[in-house]
């Protein structure tokens, strides 16, 4: 199989994930979700006003229709009113989109960045002291909980120290930065932990390759290897693991957005959970599922084009 | 948050090192284990928690939880170990009930998502074909939706309360395992000695559990190390959710208390809850690295 | 290497963007108000929560409004030129309107100036409420008591579009100025839901232009605008510069007189250029935030009390310093514990009266509001006719002993032969730690119960289809009447409606179908009595508390007290800028 026809392939099997992807939340939230007249109705509801506000949802049409609407949806993003604040979802999407990735973006790169470095580093040194307490360390800063490092960040250093702004956003460049910049330390700080364990075990494994061996018994110095071969060859799992990581970031960060008052994403379908809002749910939920499926394509294709290695099956 | 599992590389397969047959690899990992002071640390700290856990069901310890020892938000000190919560009940007893709770989540859903991740894994490799590519877009599909959400519409679904939380974690964990599983037993299966083993006449179930099972155990405990703390984590922010177990005490609802406390200085609740998953998580984590560190035939020869 | 230092140069621009960025000097007035919930839109039919309907009250306006500083509550005209005049049977309001009050500009009407409000437009808005396509959330408030109103609902609830230009014989403009309103039978709370938001003036033109979209584009005649809503966590109005010549009222209640809120008696309304609306959903920032000087006021967080109030409620001196005062005022609300009164157990008098007996209100107060609200003795709160001033009911706790005693007589001696009983309550932390304590209170006496958390849609849900045993809720007024606090127990009420835990008592349905056609008057506050007496004594719940709300507010800010009413405060509301930029330095 040459690689057009791979990529066509895999471009093809798109189709079936998404129809599985529709089934599985179609299961999810129609079928068993509650209803939805309640949520939207309030404490003076009707029987004969629910049996209205059914009809007008459409929740009256027969499953397959229902099925087909999501499917729909996942194309031309019509996700409908939410039931809680009765906006246009897409509408709330696309006015929460740039406040979530005025976040997440920098803090995402930054974090890979500083990780990749540190993991570096400690595979250089692997097996002493300063890898071992690196690990530890990293380990310790998962260990305690994301809420931890919000109250005391929030409390020590915007309101304390006075650094930051407490909470808050401005639209536009570059009036939102103050609002981003301690929840996006607080960010990396979370996510500082479990990548660097990633990276490290990924550079290992490099380093344990016959390859590196034989570069070792030609003399080569170890910086050199490290740099020059082996990280060059855990670019791949490296890449994967980004890559495979953004779909996720417009999710938003759903705690930081809530205690930093940023308008974004994460706030919205934090809120979407704590109202049972479906719709909302629902919609971040495809609109994710379907940034992870395009993503995921990219990175299969990518490989193909950049490591030979990898077989075409 | 970010996410945070370890992410393999699908259909990436870069040549290894020959494997030596299964017996000596188990030997090796038990030598280097206990070669490793940090991981035997672990494991006699994982093992106090399950200790303390099992005592606790059983009713031997922290069985008095409820109880009031004291005034409302006593700081911690000779009286009240450490400290007391808004009811004046010992937060001490309350982290050890709560562990009960964190090992049981983090045990049982091990157990689900590994079940189900062995099975469909070792199915999906094994037979191949149709059935194969059946498996594979079942779990594309289930891994395309993030994984908070799905939690977060599962708990719904099967409303709240220990069991479903299992069953939630169980069911939104497996898909790594499975596919790793399924590589590893695809290569396996074409390997000498389960080609002779077919010679022999050996029936499909009886060549996967002989042997193509041991070989691919390896993977299993290293994941099941992972889930665990990512179960006993997720629970942590279910709770927080308002989706958490109920009823009884957990890490993560003294957290979720703690978010309101720490304005009048409480900051034992959080303390507690926090040291209490801090060291099983860590002391997991170590196990994790040390037994993949023995046991993953990729880094042998070190 | 070199990737390292340009990102850590970034880093470190970005960190002195941050402490750069000191505040601005203040210009002009503003407002700095903190919500804790996301506002849900700005249509006045949708507004049926706090925060909403707030919001809607900056920008649309109604008929009629509570006096700013008369209490008790007192309705006086807003819109309407008067108070109405009732005709003798009590069925017929007739109202004038103020004449040349004008709706913000806007590009829904011709040449984007702002029209003038007419009768019709009330006409027009109170069918919007009614409309069967729109599901207006306060259609219960006017179900079944304008003439023909009903029936206009009726008929276009099948049709496939709703004519608003037929004529509702109950509702009509009899001339531009002049509206009049016929009710089907007498009904005393009708001028409250004037001043509601559900009935605020809104113009046609407005919603056939932006359809499903009106709801972010608010244009009303009230005194501050907002072009368009979006959102988000920040919401900005503008002061209105058409606004008509409304001035800030002259007289008060002796309290309001003493504490100098005439200061700015006479002066043109709105005081202030901005309001400035934050959504803050977590109280450590909003909180800190106060504490900063970015918002004006605050009610304090459950948590914070202890820091911030000293045991004789007077505010810590290091607040003190700071320029900050307290503010303590009782709130129109009980929270309860209800019975599903559709089970068999809990038609047994005795048993509930066990249970409330056993409850011990005086710890939970101090426990979850800081020893700061009054335990309920029954349904009404203190501060409207109905209330029994010292009046303890016979089967408040705690009382263990008589509570056993009881729980016998009831047939369960020690708990034996009950089942273990479930709680359900709103899944927050708080509620969480109440049903953990509604636990341990009932296991004194060998009750059982198990605590069940819900997401709030999914406790309702649980309510109307009466798949709950114990549940815990709060009820706040939506008009100061006790009329709305008796209705949570009228038979005919039941879920779906108010009465969501099914208590039917023929003699106290009797009792609620007189009085709630009689205007107010001794009597009928009798009849109030006896009924909230009988709601004591059969204990239908386990009542809670009254809740009172402490809010602290900065010196600069004036005229602000804490009301159950907030609609249309912020144009009251003054800032002192000189006295802000001194304080905000001390901050």
């Amino acid at each position: 199989m040459n690689l057009w026809q791979y990529i066509l392939r895999r471009l093809f099997y798109i189709i079936p994930t998404i129809l599985g992807v529709a089934l599985i939340i179609f299961i999810i939230f129609n079928v068993v979700a509650p209803d939805p007249a309640l949520i939207m109705l309030g404490k003076h509801a009707t029987v004969a006003q629910i049996a209205e506000l059914r009809n007008e949802l459409g929740l009256n049409k027969p499953m397959w229709a229902q099925y087909l609407d999501i499917v729909k949806s996942a194309f031309t993003f019509e996700f409908g009113r939410s039931w809680t604040t009765k906006q246009e979802i897409i509408q709330m999407i696309k006015n929460g989109a740039i406040p979530s990735l005025t976040l997440t973006l920098p803090a995402f790169i930054l974090s890979t960045v500083i990780a990749i470095s540190i993991s570096l580093v400690v595979s250089f040194f692997r097996g002493k002291w300063i890898d071992k307490c690196a690990v530890f360390f990293c380990v310790l800063l998962m260990s305690v909980t994301s809420l931890a490092y919000i109250l005391f960040g929030q409390w020590f250093f915007a309101y304390k120290l006075g650094w930051f702004e407490i909470s808050g956003y401005e639209s536009g460049f570059p009036d939102f930065i103050p609002y981003v910049v301690l929840p996006v330390i607080i960010w990396i700080i979370l996510s500082i932990g479990p990548d660097v364990r990633f990276y490290r075990t990924v550079m290992l494994d490099e380093i344990y390759q016959d390859y590196v061996r034989t570069a070792k018994a030609k003399g080569l110095s170890e910086r050199v290897i490290l740099f020059k071969h082996v990280l060059k060859n855990a670019m791949i799992p490296i890449i994967t693991f980004v890559v495979i990581q953004i779909p996720f970031l417009i999710l938003g960060a759903l705690l930081l957005e809530s205690f930093f008052s940023i308008p974004g994403l994460g706030g919205i379908t934090l809120n979407g959970v704590y109202n049972s809002d479906f719709p909302v749910i629902k919609a971040m939920t495809i609109l994710t599922a379907m940034a992870y499926i395009i993503f995921s394509v990219i990175t299969d294709v990518l490989y193909t084009v950049v490591d030979p290695r990898v077989r075409l099956k | 948050m970010s996410q945070s599992n370890i992410q393999s590389v699908e259909g990436v397969e870069i040549e290894e090192t020959k494997l030596k047959n299964s017996k000596s690899l188990w030997d090796h990992a038990l030598e280097n284990i206990f070669r490793d002071k940090m991981a035997v640390a672990s494991l006699f700290i994982v093992g106090f928690y399950a200790l303390i856990s099992v005592l606790s069901a059983t009713g031997i310890i922290a069985a008095d939880w409820a109880v009031e020892v004291g005034p409302s938000y006593s700081a911690p000190g000779a009286d009240y170990f450490f400290g007391t919560d808004i009811f004046g009940r010992s937060v001490f007893t309350k982290m050890i009930k709560g562990t009960e709770v964190a090992m049981s989540v983090g045990l049982v859903a091990a157990i689900i998502s590994v079940c189900i991740g062995v099975v469909l894994g070792s199915i999906a490799g094994y037979f191949g074909g149709k059935i194969d590519e059946l498996i594979v877009w079942f779990y594309t599909c289930f891994q395309s939706i993030p994984t908070i959400m799905l939690l977060v519409a599962l708990s719904f679904v099967l409303g709240r309360g220990l069991v479903s939380m299992y069953v939630a974690l169980g069911l939104t964990s497996w898909v790594n395992l499975c596919r790793l599983i399924r590589g590893e037993v695809m290569r396996h299966k074409n390997r000498d000695y389960v080609q002779a083993a077919s010679a022999l006449g050996g029936g499909h179930s009886r060549k996967l559990i002989k042997h193509i099972f041991p070989n691919v155990s390896h993977l299993v405990i290293i994941n099941f190390s992972l889930m665990f703390q990512t179960a006993i984590k997720t629970e942590v922010i279910l709770s927080y959710l308002g989706l958490g177990v109920q009823g009884r005490p957990s890490w993560g609802t003294m957290i979720d208390d703690a978010k309101l406390e720490l304005a009048r200085g409480v900051w034992w609740q959080l303390g507690a809850a926090t040291l209490a998953m801090m060291i099983v998580v860590l002391s997991l984590n170590i196990l994790g690295d040390a037994l993949r560190d023995a046991l993953d035939p990729k880094l042998k020869g070190k | 290497m070199k990737k390292f230092t340009t990102l850590f140069a970034a880093l470190a621009i970005l960190v002195g963007f941050a402490s750069c960025t000191k505040k601005e000097k203040e210009t002009g007035k503003t407002i700095n108000i903190a919500v804790s919930a996301d506002i849900k839109g700005m249509d006045p039919i949708y507004a049926n929560d706090r925060y909403s309907s707030n919001e809607v009250g900056r920008v649309y306006e109604g008929l009629l409004e509570y006096h700013y500083l008369k209490r008790p509550y007192t309705l006086v005209p807003n819109l309407a030129e008067s108070m109405p005049t009732v005709s003798e049977d009590g069925l017929t309001y007739t109202f004038k309107i103020k004449q040349g009050v004008l709706f913000h500009d806007d590009a829904a009407f011709p040449n984007g100036k702002g029209r003038e409000l007419v009768a019709e437009d009330f006409v027009y808005s109170i069918k919007r409420l009614a409309d069967p396509k729109l599901q207006g959330l306060g259609w219960w408030l006017l179900d079944g008591k304008i003439k023909g109103l009903n029936e206009w609902r009726e008929k276009h609830s099948d049709l496939p579009k709703v004519d608003y230009d037929e004529v509702v014989e109950g509702l009509k403009a009899t001339g531009k100025y002049t509206l009049e309103f016929k009710l089907t039978k007498p009904f005393p709370q009708f001028l409250y839901s004037l001043a509601m938001p559900f009935t605020f003036a809104t113009a046609r033109e407005v919603v056939e232009k932006y359809g499903q979209e009106f709801l972010n584009h608010p244009v009303g005649t009230g005194p501050f605008i907002l072009p368009t809503f979006k959102q988000t966590k920040k919401v900005v109005y503008t002061k209105n510069p058409n606004f008509r010549k409304k001035l800030y009222p002259s007289e008060a209640s002796e309290e309001f007189k003493a504490a100098g809120f005439l200061a700015d008696a006479g002066k043109e309304l709105p005081l202030v250029d901005r309001v400035v609306v934050n959504v803050i959903i977590e109280s450590q920032p909003r909180w800190l935030n106060f504490l900063k000087g970015k918002v004006d006021f605050i009610s304090i967080p459950k948590d914070n009390f202890d820091s911030a109030v000293t045991p004789d409620r007077n505010l810590s001196p290091e607040y003190k310093e700071k320029g900050i005062s307290l503010l303590i005022n009782p709130s129109l609300d009980v929270t309860y514990t209800a019975f599903n009164h559709d089970l068999k157990l809990f038609q047994n008098a005795d048993l509930r009266r066990a249970m409330s007996l056993a409850y011990d209100v005086k710890k939970s107060n101090e426990l979850f509001y800081n020893n700061t609200s009054l335990p309920a003795q029954s349904v009404v709160p203190p501060g409207i006719a109905g209330n029994i001033p010292n009046y303890t009911s016979p089967y408040r706790g705690p009382n263990i002993e008589e509570a056993k005693k009881l729980l016998a007589k009831a047939g369960y001696p020690e708990g034996k032969g009950l089942p273990e009983i479930t709680y359900d309550c709103p899944s927050g932390t708080v509620s969480r730690q109440i049903g953990d304590y509604m636990k341990q209170q009932l296991a004194q006496i060998g009750v059982r119960i198990k605590v069940v958390t819900n997401p709030w849609p999914e406790l309702q849900k649980k309510i109307t289809k009466r798949q709950v045993m114990l549940y815990g809720i709060a009820w706040g007024a939506d008009y100061p009447d006790a009329e709305n606090f008796l209705q949570l127990l009228y038979g005919p009420n039941k879920a779906p409606g108010a009465n969501g835990s099914g208590y039917n008592n023929p003699e106290f349905n009797k009792l609620f179908k007189t009085a709630s056609v009689m205007q107010d008057s001794p009597e009928r506050t009798a009849l109030y009595e006896k009924m909230n007496r009988i709601a004591a004594e059969q204990a239908p719940w386990i009542y809670g508390v009254h809740r009172q709300n402490f809010t602290l507010r900065h010196s600069f800010l004036k005229n602000y007290m804490s009301t159950d009413f907030e609609t249309g405060q912020a144009q009251y509301l003054n800032i002192d800028t000189a006295m802000k930029a001194k304080a905000v330095e001390k901050l």
